[in-house]
């Protein structure tokens, strides 16, 4: 690959001796670009999506951002099984574009997912898991993938195509009911992932999930997580200006899975602040 | 059989004197017989019915299935070499998810059985293989409504109002011919087919019967006929023959 | 010369309608020694009888785990029913891989199958010469699949192939009625039971026996050795107590044994084997599929 320095890794600092990181940065290379607020300083590379593009070397830019994109979804787990909501936005930029996206899909009969992030790559992970229900569906002996290994398949595709730095921009709650239990998990676009009792992906990790470690019980009534859900959806739709009032929720219970009209919250603009913004900013608006 | 002992039907790349490819006759004739399987259009689906000889009692119920789905909107019945009819199967799997990923969209039934046939036909064509030894009956639902097709061993493809290989073919043919599809109903043509099954299976072996439909009833979906439905039309395919029985 | 023209090439129609290189490649499976299945509710048992070629050699291994929920015995060519299993052990591992859960058996066994047909219809191949019984475990409860060189598979209840099983098969038709409702030991002994009905001469040690046992919460798992001591033990005691059930097997298997004997297998071969029962696992020229 590239020419490498062997006395010290410029991931660890200078005279740090190191694994040879195989990855031109400033410090190896004098035909790249300095730091600057698009490309971090030296050390982060590793981190960065596709190093071929971040060395200047001009290949491959279309994975770099994504375009139409969904921000948080939730997702609690109750006595019933496991409730996911999201609002139903896509967002092109900061422009609310698709008013109408729904980010809640059934997987089988007894899994739903829920996406963040680059929706056309949601669109894909959907065919993906379509055509695996079909091969279900076809083999006709009954037996369904389960949330579990749902949520393992979507952690190797979403794991194996970082790999190939042209990673699916999602974040992605897979939620469902094994064996009467309750499952909820996680994948991230790197592959992270993590099952827990409660779950909040992108900003709603910040804003929903504090109400989440408050208010959560594994035994809550549909009403009770309902009403948490709402809570949660309202702080976001505050706080989150990528989310938009029409939410979804979504449910997996014994009876199956069921994935609401939308539908839009009450919300409280009544706020002093916000009739007089500039009342408290003097000089600025 | 004019073909045995004279050279000509030993490789499927051979023609006779007269024209023919006796491999491929010959692989239809491991069609003729095996057990029955009938396909009939009726005015709102397709049903689809087999009959097996039970080899073993020590095999497991409702096994050894003859009938599969290959997407939700089809489904196919293989006759004659089982293996063989799995392949075929596949095939028609990979042929569904391959036309969905690339139009978005179901694939059409004429689409379907067109390809099935080329690929069957692709068999029929080298000395290096042999044809297949089995027929397929595909059912589909699609934007034109129910359609029935069969796939033969040479590679022909037709479709039919309703058909039938194997054993008992020509009896299974002639009941059917009586019947006025289009004014009945698939709970009706269940019915049918059950008795056209138990009708023509003549010897005292035990057989087993599976049925398949696809429909308003099964959702526009293939599926195998309920057990209680299956059971009903079973019940019901037996007492008319005692009846004819008691008649003759 | 030819007695049969038809049967010189796989890709070849007999004008019956019949495949006789499948037919005779299904005749090595009998060359085999015995292999036993069978299943209760909770359990599935293999068996399997294992010879060995000489006094100074190890007999040939038929039974194998592949995965922790399932386990395959073979009679017929093992070099070809090792390859399979090969097959089998990658497939389960891929899908344990990305779905982090045991593959189904009944899927698995059709792969395997689809796998099999292949060579049934490509001038360059030979099916494979190896019958195999999967044993599984999964969401579906016990399976015992039943998968032969001309790629058809069945589902059974209870199962034996291999060199006089047709004694075998008497005895588990008599009795595979009991076995959904009995317990693991009692599956077991019906087992080896069933497999001592295809044994001429001598008797079922635990050097000729291999058992590979999975069920319910229990991973596949091989007996072999001094842990199928008290398993022959208390056969031995039944036996002793009952003799009518094994011996009236015995006798059946001595009679079917002459039905084994191919009418469509070419001269020689089968013949041969059956006279000489030491190579058994050995049949002449296996090739590297």
């Amino acid at each position: 690959m590239l020419p490498v320095p062997t006395s010290h890794s410029p991931a660890l600092g200078p005279g740090c001796a190191g694994p040879s990181l195989a990855y031109a940065s400033a410090s190896t290379r004098s035909d790249i670009a300095p730091p600057s607020a698009q490309q971090p300083c030296c050390g982060s590379e590793p981190f960065m999506v596709d190093p071929s593009a971040a060395a200047g070397l001009g290949l491959r830019r279309h994975t770099d951002t994504p375009y139409v994109t969904g921000t948080s979804v939730l997702g609690i787990t109750y006595k019933d099984g496991v409730m996911l909501a999201a609002d139903t936005l896509g967002s092109y930029g900061s422009t609310k574009r698709y008013k109408s996206f729904e980010r809640l899909a059934k997987v089988n009969d007894a899994t739903v997912l829920g996406a963040g992030g680059e929706l056309s790559d949601f669109q894909y992970i959907q065919t993906l898991l379509d055509e695996l229900a079909t091969e279900d569906y076809c083999a006709d002996d009954g037996m369904q993938l389960t949330p579990r290994e749902v949520y393992a398949y979507l952690s190797r595709v979403l794991y194996n195509r970082r790999n190939k730095f042209d990673p699916l921009w999602n974040s992605l709650v897979v939620g469902g009911l094994e064996g009467g239990v309750p499952f909820l998990g996680t994948v991230g676009m790197i592959g992270v992932h993590y099952t827990d009792k409660h779950i909040a992906t992108g900003f709603g990790q910040m804003l929903a999930r504090p109400l989440f470690r408050e208010r959560h019980r594994p035994d809550m009534s549909e009403e009770e997580a309902t009403e948490l859900l709402h809570d949660a959806l309202r702080v976001c739709y505050y706080r989150d200006k990528q989310t938009t009032n029409k939410f979804q929720i979504a449910k997996v219970t014994a009876e199956g899975v069921s994935v609401s009209e939308a539908f839009a919250l009450e919300t409280q603009w009544g706020y002093q602040a916000f009739v007089n913004p500039a009342a408290n900013a003097l000089g600025t608006w | 059989m004019s073909g045995i002992g004279t050279g000509y039907d030993l490789s499927t790349s051979t023609f006779s004197p007269d024209g023919r490819v006796f491999q491929t006759d010959y692989a239809q004739k491991a069609v003729d017989n095996s057990g029955t399987v009938v396909g009939i259009v009726c005015n709102d689906g397709v049903v689809l019915g087999v009959e097996k000889p039970i080899v073993s009692k020590m095999l497991v119920e409702g096994s050894n299935r003859r009938a599969y789905a290959v997407d939700r909107h089809a489904g196919v019945a293989v006759a004659g070499v089982a293996a063989d009819g799995r392949q075929i199967v596949n095939r028609a799997v990979q042929e569904a998810v391959s036309y969905k990923n690339l139009y978005g969209d179901a694939i059409p039934g004429r689409v379907l059985a067109d390809r099935l046939a080329s690929y069957v036909h692709l068999f029929s064509l080298y000395w290096y293989s042999r044809p297949y030894g089995t027929a397929s009956l595909l059912a589909v639902y699609d934007d034109d409504g129910p359609q029935l097709y069969l796939i033969e061993p040479s590679g022909a493809g037709h479709r039919f109002f309703g058909t039938a290989v194997g054993k008992g073919r020509q009896a299974a043919k002639t009941e059917i011919e009586r019947l006025k599809l289009h004014e009945i109903s698939c709970e009706q043509g269940i019915n049918e087919v059950a008795k056209i099954l138990h009708s023509v299976h003549d010897e005292e072996k035990p057989f087993e019967m599976e049925l398949a439909w696809i429909c308003e009833a099964s959702g526009r979906e293939f599926k195998r006929v309920p057990a209680e439905l299956a059971a009903a039309a079973e019940r019901q395919a037996k007492a008319a023959l005692a009846d004819s029985d008691m008649e003759d | 010369m030819f007695r049969n023209q038809y049967d010189q090439d796989v890709t070849t129609w007999s004008p019956q309608g019949r495949m006789h290189q499948v037919e005779y490649a299904m005749e090595a499976v009998k060359q085999g020694s015995a292999a036993v299945g069978l299943k209760s509710d909770t359990h599935v048992v293999l068996a399997t009888l294992n010879r060995a070629s000489s006094e100074l050699s190890s007999h040939q291994r038929k039974t194998f785990k592949v995965d922790d929920h399932l386990g395959i015995a073979m009679s017929g060519i093992i070099s070809d029913g090792r390859s399979l299993c090969r097959y089998m052990r990658n497939e389960c591992l891929n899908h344990r891989y990305v779905f982090e859960a045991p593959l189904p058996t009944a899927r698995l066994v059709r792969q395997v199958a689809d796998r099999a047909q292949v060579c049934t219809q490509r001038s360059w191949k030979r099916p494979y010469g190896v019958g195999l019984l999967v044993a599984g475990f999964d969401k579906a409860g016990g399976k015992l699949f039943y998968c032969c060189p001309s790629g058809s598979y069945y589902d059974y209840k209870a199962m034996a192939i291999g060199a006089r099983s047709q004694a075998a098969k008497t005895y588990l038709e008599r009795k595979f009625e009991e076995f959904a409702s009995a317990d693991l030991d009692t599956l077991i002994r019906h087992g080896l039971q069933a497999l001592s009905a295809s044994v001429t001469d001598g008797e079922l040690t635990k050097d000729n026996v291999s058992v590979a046992l999975v069920g319910k919460g229990t991973p596949l798992t091989l007996l072999e050795d001094a842990d199928l001591e008290p398993h022959l033990a208390a056969l031995a005691d039944e036996v002793g107590g009952d003799g009518a059930g094994s011996g009236g097997a015995m006798e059946e298997g001595g009679g079917a044994d002459g039905a084994s004997a191919p009418p469509a297998a070419p001269d020689g071969a089968s013949g041969a084997a059956e006279a000489a029962p030491a190579p058994e696992d050995e049949p002449p020229a296996p090739m590297e599929t």
